[in-house]
C-alpha cells in the first residue's frame, strides 16, 4: 500500500505542477462550456434544439474534460517509459499492480475535481441564464460518471504503454475528436439518426454523455446508460492491466 | 563474502550477443568498474545483476541471491542510478528522495533520516526545495544516485555516472563515490579510463561481450606489460582483438 500511495503521490504532483494540466483538462472545458452557452443564446427558441441548453450541455462537458485525463495518463505513462525513470522503478520491490494502481488512483481523484468544477460551473452559468438545473442531479452526475473515468484512464494506460512518445499524443487526440463527436456532445444523436445513430450507440461515449444527462435531469433512463459504461469500463481496464503486465514482463525479459 | 558472483553470463538478443560468457567474482565492500567502449555489454551485465533483464544462460548471484529464481529478493537489495538522469522532474530533490524512501516502504520517521542524511552527504542543502527539472546535469546526477543509495542497498550499481557531465561536476562525483567506497559494494559502469583508474578496487575490460582482462591496475598493468590505464587497456584491446580474430 505504501508503495501505491508513494507512486500515486508523485503522479498527482507531476500532474497539478503542470501547467498545461490546468490549460487543457480545467480552462479548455470551461471555455467550452461557456462558448457553446453563447451559442445557445444565439440559437432561435423556435427551432427547438436544445442541445447546448447549459442543463443538456454540462454532462457533455464534463465528459469532454475526462477526455483530456486520458491524454495525461498517457503521457505520464509515455514519459516514464521513454526515459530512466521506470527503469529505476523496475529495479525496485514494485509489482505491476503498484505502477497501475498509482498511475490509475491520482487520475481518478483529479477527473472527481474536474467534474465538480465543470458542474459547479454549470450551476453559476445555469443561474446567469436563468435555466433550472437540478443540484442533486448533477450530485448523481458526478457519480455517474465516475465508470467513464476509469475508461478513459484506462485507455490513457494502454495507449500510453502501446505507444511511443511521438505515436501516443496523436492517437489520443483522435480519440478525443471521435469521443466528444460521437458521444453526441455537440450535436443530437438520435435527431441524426441512421448509420451515425447506430455507430454513436456502439461506443461507450454515447451512453457516458446520455448518462449525465440524464442524472442530471433526475431521469431514471441513466441507470440504463450507467450500466453500459460499467460494463465497458470493466473490459478496457481488465484489458489495459493485462496489456500493461505483459509489456512490463517483456521489458525485464 | 563474495557480494556477486557470475558464471558464463550470457544474453542474447535475437542474432546479437550482448553479453558472452562473463565470469565475475566481486566481493563485499568493493568498488569494482566495469571498463568499456559504448556498446562493450556493460549496460546489459547491469540490468541482469539488477534483476532488470533475465540472462539467455549461465549463472548469476546477488549476496546468495539468484538472479533468475530470486529476482524479487535482489530488487529489494540493490540501488541502481541508471544512465541516464532518472528523477522525477517535476518534484523536488526533498520529494524525489522521500518518494524513493515510500517506494521500499521506510518509516515516516526513517524517510525523514534518510533523506536528511542524503541531503547532507550529497551537499545538495541549497537545492533541497528546488524543483529535479531545473537542476543542472551535475546535480541531477547526485540526486540519481542519493535515491539509488537511500533504500541503504547492499550493492550500489553507478551506469556511467559522469556521462556528459563537466569536469568540475565530474569531480565533484568521484570524492562523493570515494566516500562511499568500504561500505556497500559498488559496481561502476565507464568508459573513461580516469574514472576507473582513481575510483576503482578491481578493474574489468568488456570488449564485444566479453572480459577480456580483469584485475587491480597494478595486475592489468602487469599483464600489458604497459604503465597508465589507458595504455593498458589498448594494449589488451589490441591482443583481444587479434586473439578473436584468429
Amino acid at each position: 500500500m505504501n508503495r501505491i500511495l508513494s507512486f500515486s503521490k508523485r503522479n498527482f504532483l507531476e500532474m497539478i505542477r503542470d501547467p498545461l494540466s490546468y490549460i487543457f483538462c480545467l480552462g479548455f472545458p470551461l471555455i467550452m462550456l461557456i462558448v457553446m452557452t453563447l451559442v445557445n443564446d444565439t440559437i432561435p427558441k423556435e427551432t427547438g434544439m436544445t442541445i447546448f441548453r447549459i442543463d443538456n450541455l454540462s454532462g457533455g462537458i464534463a465528459v469532454f474534460g475526462m477526455t483530456f485525463l486520458m491524454m495525461f495518463t498517457c503521457l505520464s505513462v509515455v514519459k516514464d517509459r521513454a526515459g530512466a525513470f521506470l527503469i529505476r522503478l523496475y529495479a525496485t520491490p514494485m509489482k505491476s499492480g503498484d505502477f497501475i494502481s498509482g498511475y490509475i488512483f491520482p487520475m481518478f481523484i483529479l477527473s472527481i475535481l474536474q467534474s465538480t468544477i465543470t458542474f459547479f460551473a454549470s450551476y453559476v452559468i445555469s443561474i446567469i441564464t436563468a435555466v433550472e438545473i437540478n443540484v442533486l442531479g448533477m450530485f448523481l452526475a458526478v457519480i455517474s460518471l465516475i465508470p467513464t473515468t476509469i475508461i478513459f484512464i484506462s485507455l490513457g494506460l494502454l495507449f500510453g504503454t502501446l505507444f511511443s512518445e511521438k505515436a501516443a499524443p496523436g492517437l489520443c487526440s483522435i480519440i478525443i475528436s471521435l469521443g466528444s463527436f460521437l458521444g453526441g456532445i455537440w450535436f443530437d444523436v438520435k435527431g441524426a439518426g441512421g448509420i451515425l445513430e447506430k455507430i454513436c450507440t456502439v461506443l461507450p461515449f454515447y451512453h457516458s454523455v446520455e448518462s449525465a444527462r440524464a442524472a442530471i435531469n433526475l431521469n431514471s433512463d441513466f441507470l440504463i446508460h450507467l450500466l453500459v459504461t460499467i460494463g465497458y469500463a470493466f473490459v478496457i481496464t481488465a484489458f489495459s492491466v493485462i496489456v500493461f503486465k505483459n509489456k512490463m514482463r517483456a521489458d525485464l525479459n | 563474502m563474495n557480494a556477486i558472483e557470475t558464471r558464463s553470463l550470457t544474453k542474447n538478443y535475437k542474432s546479437k550477443t550482448a553479453v558472452d560468457k562473463i565470469d565475475l567474482t566481486i566481493k563485499e565492500g568493493e568498488l569494482f568498474a566495469l571498463l568499456g567502449v559504448n556498446g562493450a555489454g556493460k549496460t546489459t551485465t547491469v540490468r541482469m545483476l539488477t534483476g532488470l533483464s533475465l540472462p539467455t544462460s549461465g549463472e548469476c548471484k546477488v549476496c546468495g541471491n539468484d538472479c533468475v529464481s530470486e529476482r524479487g529478493e535482489i530488487k529489494k537489495i540493490v540501488g541502481i542510478s541508471p544512465q541516464d538522469t532518472a528523477v522525477a522532474e517535476n518534484l523536488t530533490v526533498y520529494e524525489n528522495l522521500s518518494f524513493m524512501c515510500g517506494i521500499y516502504g521506510h518509516s515516516k520517521e526513517k524517510t525523514e533520516q534518510k533523506t536528511a542524511e542524503m541531503i547532507r552527504l550529497f551537499k545538495m542543502d541549497e537545492v533541497k526545495n528546488s524543483r529535479a527539472k531545473t537542476l543542472s546535469g551535475g546535480w541531477k546526477r547526485k540526486l540519481s544516485i542519493a535515491m539509488a543509495l537511500i533504500s541503504e542497498p547492499k550493492v550500489l550499481f553507478l551506469d556511467e555516472p559522469t556521462l556528459g557531465l563537466d569536469v568540475l561536476a565530474r569531480r565533484e562525483l568521484w570524492s562523493i563515490v570515494e566516500r562511499l567506497k568500504g561500505g556497500t559494494t559498488i559496481v561502476l559502469t565507464t568508459h573513461y579510463m580516469e574514472e576507473a583508474e582513481r575510483l576503482a578496487d578491481r578493474i574489468a575490460i568488456m570488449l564485444n561481450g566479453k572480459i577480456a582482462a580483469s584485475g587491480t591496475l597494478s595486475e592489468l598493468e602487469k599483464l600489458s606489460g604497459k604503465t597508465g590505464l589507458e595504455e593498458s587497456f589498448v594494449e589488451i584491446a589490441e591482443r583481444f582483438g587479434k586473439d578473436n580474430v584468429r
